[in-house]
């Protein structure tokens, strides 16, 4: 809720966003190994803010508004904690402005 | 099991088809894929296309300006035809430190009228338009098709690729690999060394609607002209970079940030860009301006030193994939380089296929070579580390905007001071000594020089 | 009516498919109004890709063909290579001219070029299928309309749909999380809910078949029916009429034109952090209403 004037909320953001969601995720992360995780970098280094921290240490994470890029596997510390692949051809984000 | 593409993907062991489906795949409809199919269509080859969007362009997001000029050998007369919002007359670089700037500001009216130079445009418009050549001269597009895996024999000649789709084997004499920054098929034939992390940045861009009016009259253009802004000093400490370019009736404007520094600041790609949106020299530009769009993708911005090899036993790797982005500070190009790298690589796969002798693929990094695919990045194989070193990143915008503030505040009845003493007192306060500025000016000099 | 329909024995039924080739994602212009597509999103709602699917399954369980057919410019010939893709065994452009958006929507005159193009083309059809609020600009009067120019029996707002034995047997969504079983006579028109199933994926092979194929292109008309202005004033919406409540005490009557006392299901807000407490919240109200 400490949105500035003139900003707009990170949903509205996304909103503006077309993801043709598939009905499989393509993104599957073994919260076992986050718990022992430090940094969980994926939490804010994810440009679509789809990794959540759980009270328990773990992480919640969604597929469904994922632009695919692929920043989460790589600044991973947990090794092979995120399972990533590309969505189904055609499903996914589709770029208008890109 | 559903076939998936992803760092664990692997490639597949079959045996030697008998008749292959095709004689090239190129995968990937992006700039080096559809030139690529283009050339070997051209030269009469079939080539399958394909793409894991449900269009060309679906999937990519770049940050600024399309050089066009290698189109020359590909299309004629492309400047009528290619799908561009505004082609650049000016540009500049900027230096932001707290809330100064220094700006460097070029304009020639040379580059708004054929033969060009450098254009903005919307993937989606621009890539859809180069498939659409390479579909007209004969190759298959074949859309929201992933490729998952490699077909690889057991000697290590690839034969092919497996996609998602049911039944989904395709087999062809060539496979050329433009996949991308994520690259899994270089990564499966083993051509990707080391640590990706280091050297990918990401690309956070918002585009920005405002009406074509007060795009011309905040940039000060006309017409069809547009800008495009470079910036340097804007990511927060983080290795990186901004910029901002003009479309017809919307605003680019976006950031560039290095993977390992953005893991470690904590910091979210959003917030920094906001901050960024909020400069002093920037918020007037997008003042008012709607979003439109929000997007994000990976940039291999390595250089030279960290491509993966380039032809594997059947297999030729281009554009993103082959980590053919130029982020050389003040250059920062990427499609030309795409561009580049699938037509040589479409032609290298079209005279192998005609010889009936994979050796030839070989001549691929030749090509490369003695144009300015490969001839660039040598000679700037330095400037990423420069670019995105420390000092650059975070003393030199702070000690550039020192020295130019010292240089035009006049602080009557002081006499006015020398630049040297300047330059002197600013690199102090920001812990640079002048060998340090000595050496990067020579690193400087050696590089772009 | 019986002499057309395929349980008698005869060859060869086709089934059609109808899809609607609409951009989901068109934006808006909030000041002016205006609706701005893009050809490159666009293609068959989900409920056309539910139809596509009820399609395929049904021509292949009755030995028949199944043919997709959309009246649109010629940017959607991409959504009928898909559909050949899939698995239909013949695909039909109506072309149209592009939409303008000063000619008015009828779905009459959308089912006439549709059932002309499909009679000259490609013979009676036993089953016309589509998704719910399909083939026109989404009013949903096309399939109704397509009915009467085919002569044929019509079912809508269906969820489930299965033929075996000669015999259409379909389930309806009613309001209320009622169904209602249908029997559907031949030949018909049918339109589909996105509901129960999804479209297959197509294979490879049949998707670079596709790619290549020659798509058959019919020139179509929707002229709508000119609209006659006979006056022009403010919408003033007429007064409802409702009929005087039973009871004969006056205080009664009152209460019951109001709707006090009486019993009904109070809304509620439902307020919960526990993601499974109100995952079961959503799923009891859309079994209420009949969603599941």
């Amino acid at each position: 809720m400490n949105q500035r004037y003139g900003d707009i909320s990170f949903e509205d953001r996304m909103a503006q966003v077309d993801f043709r969601v598939a009905e499989e995720p393509h993104i599957v992360v073994d919260t076992d190994v986050c718990r022992s995780c430090t940094t969980k970098a994926c939490v804010h280094a994810c440009p679509a803010n789809l990794f959540v921290p759980t009270a328990e240490g773990g992480i919640l994470f969604n597929y469904e508004q994922c632009f695919e890029c692929g920043t989460c596997y790589l600044v991973c510390d947990g090794g092979d904690a995120i399972s990533w692949s590309y969505p189904d051809g055609g499903q996914g984000v589709v770029f208008r402005h890109g | 099991m559903r076939e998936r593409a992803g760092p664990a993907s692997t490639a597949v062991i079959v045996d030697q088809p008998r008749r292959p489906d095709f004689d090239a795949i190129v995968v990937g409809a992006g700039p080096a894929g559809s030139a690529a199919a283009l050339e070997l269509a051209r030269a009469g080859h079939s080539v399958a296309l394909l793409e894991r969007g449900p269009f060309p362009g679906a999937k990519n997001v770049y940050g600024g300006v399309v050089y066009g000029r290698v189109l020359d050998e590909l299309i004629p007369r492309w400047y009528d035809e290619m799908p561009v919002q505004r082609w650049v007359t000016r540009r500049q670089t900027m230096v932001l430190d707290g809330e100064r700037s220094m700006t460097v500001d070029f304009r020639s009216q040379n580059w708004g009228s054929a033969p060009y130079n450098g254009a903005t445009t919307y993937r989606a418009e621009f890539d859809e338009w180069l498939a659409g050549h390479a579909q007209k001269a004969g190759a298959v597009l074949v859309p929201s098709t992933v490729a998952t895996r490699l077909l690889r024999t057991e000697s290590g000649r690839i034969v092919g690729v497996r996609t998602d789709r049911p039944d989904g084997d395709l087999t062809a004499t060539v496979v050329i690999a433009c996949d991308g920054v994520n690259s899994f098929l270089a990564k499966q034939a083993g051509l990707v060394p080391g640590d990706q992390a280091a050297h990918t940045t990401l690309g956070v861009k918002e585009t920005l609607a405002l009406p074509r009016k007060t795009i011309d009259e905040r940039f000060g253009v006309s017409a069809n002209e547009g800008v495009d802004i470079e910036m340097l000093g804007c990511t927060q400490g983080i290795p990186g970079g901004g910029f901002l370019y003009t479309n017809a009736e919307t605003l680019s404007v976006g950031l560039v940030l290095g993977l390992r520094g953005l893991a470690e600041s904590g910091r979210r790609p959003e917030e920094i860009l906001a901050e960024l949106k909020r400069h002093p020299s920037i918020q007037p530009l997008v003042r008012g301006a709607e979003l439109v769009e929000y997007s994000a993708h990976l940039i291999p911005e390595g250089g030279y030193d960290t491509m993966p090899r380039l032809v594997g036993d059947g297999l030729l790797v281009a554009g993103d994939a082959a980590a053919m982005c130029l982020a050389a500070g003040i250059w920062l190009e990427g499609v030309n380089f795409a561009l580049g790298s699938g037509m040589y690589a479409g032609r290298a796969a079209a005279s192998a296929l005609a010889a009936g002798d994979l050796a030839g693929l070989r001549e691929y990094k030749r090509l490369l070579e003695s144009s300015f695919v490969l001839a660039d990045h040598k000679k700037l194989r330095k400037a990423p580390g420069l670019v995105l070193s420390e000092r650059m990143q975070r003393r030199y915008p702070g000690l550039v905007c020192d020295l130019v503030e010292g240089m035009f505040t006049v602080e009557n009845p002081r006499p006015k001071p020398g630049v040297r003493k300047l330059l002197r007192a600013s690199a102090k306060r920001h812990g640079v000594t002048l060998r340090e500025l000595a050496r990067d000016a020579l690193t400087g000099l050696r590089t772009f020089g | 009516m019986a002499a057309r329909a395929w349980c008698s024995g005869m060859a060869d039924p086709l089934v059609v498919v109808l899809l609607r080739w609409t951009d989901a994602r068109a934006r808006i212009d909030p000041l002016s109004g205006e609706v701005e597509s893009d050809p490159r999103g666009a293609g068959p709602s989900e409920a056309d890709r539910c139809a596509l699917e009820h399609g395929l399954r049904i021509a292949e369980a009755a030995g028949g063909r199944c043919v997709a057919v959309t009246l649109a410019p010629e940017e959607a010939t991409e959504l009928l290579r898909d559909a050949l893709a899939c698995g239909a065994d013949a695909v039909l452009r109506v072309a149209v001219a592009p939409w303008d958006p000063r000619v008015p929507d009828s779905g009459a005159a959308t089912a006439r070029a549709l059932a002309t193009a499909i009679r000259a083309e490609l013979g009676e059809p036993s089953l016309v299928l589509t998704g719910d609020h399909s083939a026109d600009r989404g009013t949903g009067s096309t399939p109704a309309f397509l009915a009467a120019e085919l002569d044929c029996a019509q079912a809508l707002g269906l969820v489930r749909l299965s033929y075996a034995d000669g015999e259409l047997r379909a389930l309806r969504r009613l309001d209320r999380g009622r169904r209602e079983r249908l029997a559907i006579p031949l030949p018909a028109v049918c339109s589909v809910e996105p509901a129960g199933l999804r479209l297959r994926r197509a294979s490879l092979p049949s998707t670079l078949a596709a790619r290549t194929a020659a798509i058959p292109v019919v020139a179509g008309t929707v002229e709508a029916e000119p609209v006659t202005a006979h006056a022009a004033r403010p919408l003033r919406p007429r007064a409802k009429e409702l009929p005087a409540p039973r009871e004969a005490d006056p205080r009664l009557r009152l209460l019951r034109l109001t709707g006090a006392h009486e019993e009904r299901e109070p809304p509620r807000v439902v307020v919960t952090d526990d993601p499974a407490e109100a995952a079961d919240e959503l799923l009891d109200y859309l079994r209420g209403k009949g969603y599941l």
